[in-house]
This record gives structure tokens, sequence and C-alpha cells, in this order.
């Protein structure tokens, strides 16, 4: 081996990286080669500063601050392209997850509003007057829902388009149709998808929402089993009308008019009305086969869409608690209204905002963590609310921060004293007699 | 092409920004390198590279092959210490201005720096593997799974970029090496 040969390979060599044979040249070269000796010692010299000069590098810790940096000029930038009406898609790209995850907290929201309604109502009995047609195991139909005031505006309030298949609901919501969401109440496992950003997130709903989705779905089945098994109901004719051209017969059961078609028997309108809930099923479909609507109720991830990733309990909708419910009147306060108490936390008024909610959302929050935070709370808590029963709402015009202001109150099951919560958000027990006027 | 950078900047392409903390680990002390040698300072560096970061951050949606991060961010370093330069030789003629004093005039380069100064001299195919290999804390053929490179081309790469440090080094190597300041 001559110089310029080992000079060629000596950086391998030094690094180890040459085969036994030619390691062995350069080794022997070198014991003769003081030329090639100079070399390699100036070669290591300049390696060992490296080296150590890499050393000292690595003691740099730029982690905490640039991650910092990154949130503070993510929130300018966001409330900048918010006030410009532009930055869409800068918006897109931070928030292409958590508007799904914003959208899965929306769900649970409307889960509520059904869910309330049913939990004790117990399986509807009525008369038949004509002898049923078909075995109902799916079930196509549009809910209306209206919690807020005496009844259902159908014009204006959110349709929720349902297709029921045995212990699968695949729900969309009139004000959110990009958002699908599959509830199995068997696995208490909710998919949600986002169609346009493509998105799929799976959530637990394990407890209350996948109790109120079950009832809703027996409740409903009930009905037309109902009608189609029992020939001897007992339930007070109301009389007859028609409804786009088809000719029903109506029925008062507890608190529900049935009108059902003269000839089949099958539902055509439920109306519901109960204190605290008026609610319409109409555009109901009986006859469609399970294996047409099977793909539709699928809880697997389509293709073409990702699966966002959800980090331990992120995603469990089990126990709304009063935190939740604190938590869910900040969001609705500081993020939708500019720090203004609404006007009353009925579930229709939130659900009409569901849109608003996810472009708010997005312009106020840095991370999608932080949106699936904000959204979970508006979800849980509105859960939390549904599952109380002396309750009242008292925030029209208070504004956040006010401590002095009760914002609502309610009667914990078996407790003396009522749990306020003010517009500071803080809570505090108080007596029945010391409560706000 | 580098398998981590890809699946990390997914994430925060994703809406994770949290996630970037990753990249910021992975490459800070190459880039405190760089940026050293180029500014010869060490709080300089750290404030160009918490820039860096930054700014790639945000222009992340502009990276098109998302393997080849490493060279885009020292591209980014690169223009943020061209920016500080500037900034800071502006700074100083104002300074004169105000005093008349012709001592402030020339920013006063670190010598502990002088190692990374020469390698940021380096052009850029040299400088991306020697940063890599020492201020990344990579092996050769680490080095070489990264730019997708021959491990021969690397250890010639290094060959070479050692001949032009020492070159522009210009002093023998025997002298004791300069340590970087903490």
């Amino acid at each position: 081996m001559n110089c310029a040969e080992c000079k060629e390979i000596l950086v391998a060599y030094l690094e180890g990286l040459l085969a036994e044979d030619q390691k062995h040249a350069v080794t022997e070269h070198l014991k003769d080669c003081h030329l090639c000796q100079a070399e390699v010692k100036q070669l290591t010299n300049l390696q060992e500063r490296l080296v150590s000069n890499g050393r000292a590098a690595a003691q740099s810790d730029l982690e905490n601050e640039v991650l910092n940096r990154i949130i503070r000029e993510q929130k300018v930038r966001l409330k900048a392209a918010g006030k410009a009406g532009a930055g869409l898609e800068l918006r897109r790209l931070i928030m292409k997850s958590s508007i799904t995850k914003v959208a899965v907290a929306a769900a649970v929201i409307v889960v509520a509003v059904l869910g309330v309604h049913y939990i004790s109502a117990p399986s509807v009995t009525f008369a038949d007057v004509v002898k049923p047609l078909l075995n109902a195991r799916t079930l196509i139909l549009d809910v209306i829902v209206n919690m807020d005031g005496p009844a259902v505006d159908e014009d204006t309030d959110p349709v929720i388009h349902d297709i029921i298949v045995g212990s699968r609901v695949r729900r969309v919501i009139s004000t959110q149709e990009h958002i699908v969401n599959i509830f199995d109440t068997d696995s208490a496992k909710l998919l949600t998808l986002h169609t346009e950003g493509k998105v799929a997130v799976y959530s637990d709903i394990q407890g209350l929402v996948q109790e109120v989705t079950r009832n809703y779905v027996v409740f409903l089945l009930d009905i037309i089993t109902d009608v189609q098994n029992n020939p001897d109901f007992e339930a007070e004719k109301i009389g007859e009308k028609e409804i786009d051209g088809q000719k029903v017969v109506g029925f008062l059961a507890r608190d529900l008019t049935i009108w059902a078609d003269a000839e089949t028997a099958l539902p055509v309108r439920i109306e519901g009305h109960s204190p605290r809930l008026s609610v319409i099923y109409k555009n109901f479909q009986f006859n469609v086969p399970v294996e047409e609507l099977e793909p539709l109720v699928s809880m697997n991830v389509p293709d073409g869409y990702k699966l966002m990733e959800s980090k331990g309990e992120e995603f469990d909708m089990g126990t709304p608690t009063e935190q939740d419910l604190v938590e869910c009147l900040r969001v609705w306060a500081e993020v939708l209204l500019d720090g203004n108490f609404p006007e009353s936390i009925g579930m229709t008024e939130l659900t009409k905002l569901l849109p608003q909610v996810e472009a708010k959302l997005a312009q106020s929050i840095a991370s999608a963590e932080e949106g699936t935070q904000k959204g979970m709370a508006l979800g849980k808590g509105m859960l939390f609310i549904m599952g109380l029963k002396d309750q009242h709402y008292a925030g029209s015009g208070v504004k956040v921060g006010e401590a002095d202001k009760a914002v609502f109150w309610y009667l914990p099951d078996g407790a003396d004293t009522y749990r306020v919560i003010y517009g500071d958000l803080s809570v505090k027990d108080v007596a029945p007699d010391n409560l706000p006027k | 092409m580098s398998e981590n950078d890809k699946y990390y900047i997914e994430r925060c392409l994703d809406g994770h920004p949290d996630d970037f903390r990753y990249i910021v680990r992975r490459y800070q002390a190459v880039l405190m390198a760089h940026l050293a040698g180029k500014l010869g300072n060490r709080d300089k560096a750290e404030e160009a590279a918490q820039e860096s970061f930054v700014r790639a951050y945000f222009n992340m949606n502009k990276l098109r092959s998302h393997g080849s991060f490493f060279s885009w961010l020292l591209g980014i370093a690169d223009r943020v210490a061209k920016e500080h330069r500037r900034k800071e030789m502006l700074h100083q003629q104002r300074e004169v201005i105000r005093s008349f004093s012709q001592e402030a005039a020339r920013p006063e380069l670190s010598q502990d720096y002088g190692l990374e100064a020469a390698i940021a001299e380096l052009p850029e195919s040299y400088r991306r593997v020697v940063l890599l290999r020492y201020y990344g804390g990579r092996s050769c053929s680490q080095v070489a799974e990264q730019f997708d490179l021959p491990l021969g081309t690397v250890t010639k790469t290094l060959s070479r970029a050692y001949a032009m440090l020492r070159k522009s080094l210009q002093q023998p190597s025997e002298t004791e090496s300069y340590e970087v300041q903490k």
C-alpha cells in the first residue's frame, strides 16, 4: 500500500469501518510511514476536537423555550387569521384533528338530548288497528328536538338523521353535516368521521352515553314492535288526518302522540311532549334490508380515512361531573360569547351553535389537545345537566368574572344544600333559604 | 430517509405542536453548533436556533419531502443567521454614530467557535455530514442512512471535509482544542 492509497481510506480506518484485510494493510503501512503517522495524528486531533465540541453543544436545552414560542406565536397567528377572515388554510393545518375531536364532543351533546327522554321511559304499548307488516331490525328516521322552548320549530331546529341497525346508530346532525357519528351500544364505542378532513376518532361511551343511546334504540324499536305484535293495544284514538298525502290515524300514549299509517300501522310521525323536552320523529323508513345498511354502521375506519390516536382518557365520556359543567360554562362564555354567559343553556341553542363552536374553538386554541379538552367540556357539562333534577340557570346578562352573581345552581341527589356556580366560576354550598332570588 | 423525522412532522401537521419537541431534541445541538459557528457567540446562537425552529414549525407545510427535514432546517438557520448579522451590523453602525466611537464598530467574533465557524463555511454537502456526525451524535452508517448515501461516500466526504477544515483553521491541530463555552 502506498501513501495515496492509505490516505484514501484513512478516515474509514479511523472510524473502524474497514474489512479485516484492508485494515491490516493500513496498519502495516503505518508501521513504516512517518508521514502517514503524522496524518493520523492530525486527523485524530481534529476528530477529538469535533467530538468534544459536539458534547458541549449537546448541553443545550431549547425544547421548552421553542415550544413556548410556538404556542405564543400560534395564538397570535390564529387571532390575526380570525380577524382577517383569512387564514383558513393555517387553521386547517393546525386544527385538522382538533375539529374532529370537537365534533366528537358535539355528538355527546346530541346524544344527551335524545337520551334523557328515555332514561325512565317504559316500552310504550298501545292497541293496533291494522296488522303489522314487517320485522323491523332497521330503521331510518329524522328527529327534531327542542329542550329550550315549549314546542319544536320544524323549520329552524336542527334535524338529527339516524340510521339504526340492530344495536348500532349512524347519526348526522343538520348543523354539522360533515360529521358522522356511529355508536355501537354493545361495545360502548363511538366512531366519529370527519368527512371533509378524512379523519376518524374512536371514543369510549361506556356509562351514561351508552345507556341513553341504548334506551333510545330500544324505545324506538319497541314502538314498532308493539304496533306489529300487539293487536289489543289500548291507546286513546284521537282522530285521523293526512300527512304528505298519507292517511294517518292518531293515538295518544303517555306523553306521546303517534300518527300511524291507517293501513299499515307503521308510525309516520311521533310527537313527544314533556315539560323539559319537545321532540318529533318523522320521515321513517322501515323496510331497508340490513345488508344495505350494514356498511353504513361499520365500526371500522373507512378506506382513505386517517385514524387519530387518542391518549388515555381523552375521549372518555363516562361520568360527567360538576367540574365538567364549570368548564362547559367557561368555554361557552369565554370562547363562544366573548365573556358573556348565554341567555339560556338549552340544548337546542347549543346544537345550533355547533358550526360556530368549531370555528371559534379553532381560533382560540393552540393545540389539538386543548381543542379536545374544550370540546369535551362542552359536551360533558351538558351531560351533567341532563342528569340533574332540581336545577336553575340565571346566567343571562352575567359576565365571566362577576363573583357576586350566581349563574347556575342545583341540588345534588340526597343533599340538603344547593351547589351554586358564580360568575367567576367558583362553586359554593348554599342553604335553600339563601339561594339568590 | 429519516423515518422518525417524517413521523413527527406528520404529527405536527396534524395539530400536535407538542410533538415538535422531539424534532427539537434531535437537532438542537447540531443547530446550536452551526449557528455558533456563524454568529460566534453562544447566546446569539441560542436565540437564532430558537427562531429557526419556530420558523421551521410554521413553514412545515411547505416542506416538500418530509425526509429531507434536516437540510431544509439548516437552510432556514442560514437565513436566520444572515438576518441576525445584518441586524447586528445596523445596530453597531447606529452605535458608532451615536457614540462617535470606533471601538464598537466591529463585531467581535469569539475565538471559541473557530471550529464551528470553519464548519459553517463548508459547502452544504460537507457541512451537513460533519454536523450530523459530530453534533448530532450519529455514526457514519446512520449519517449514510439519513442522507441516503453509500457508506463509502460518507467517509470520503468526511475525509475531504477534514482537509478543508484543517486548511481553514490554518493552525496545527496539536495546539490545545477550543472548548465550547457552557
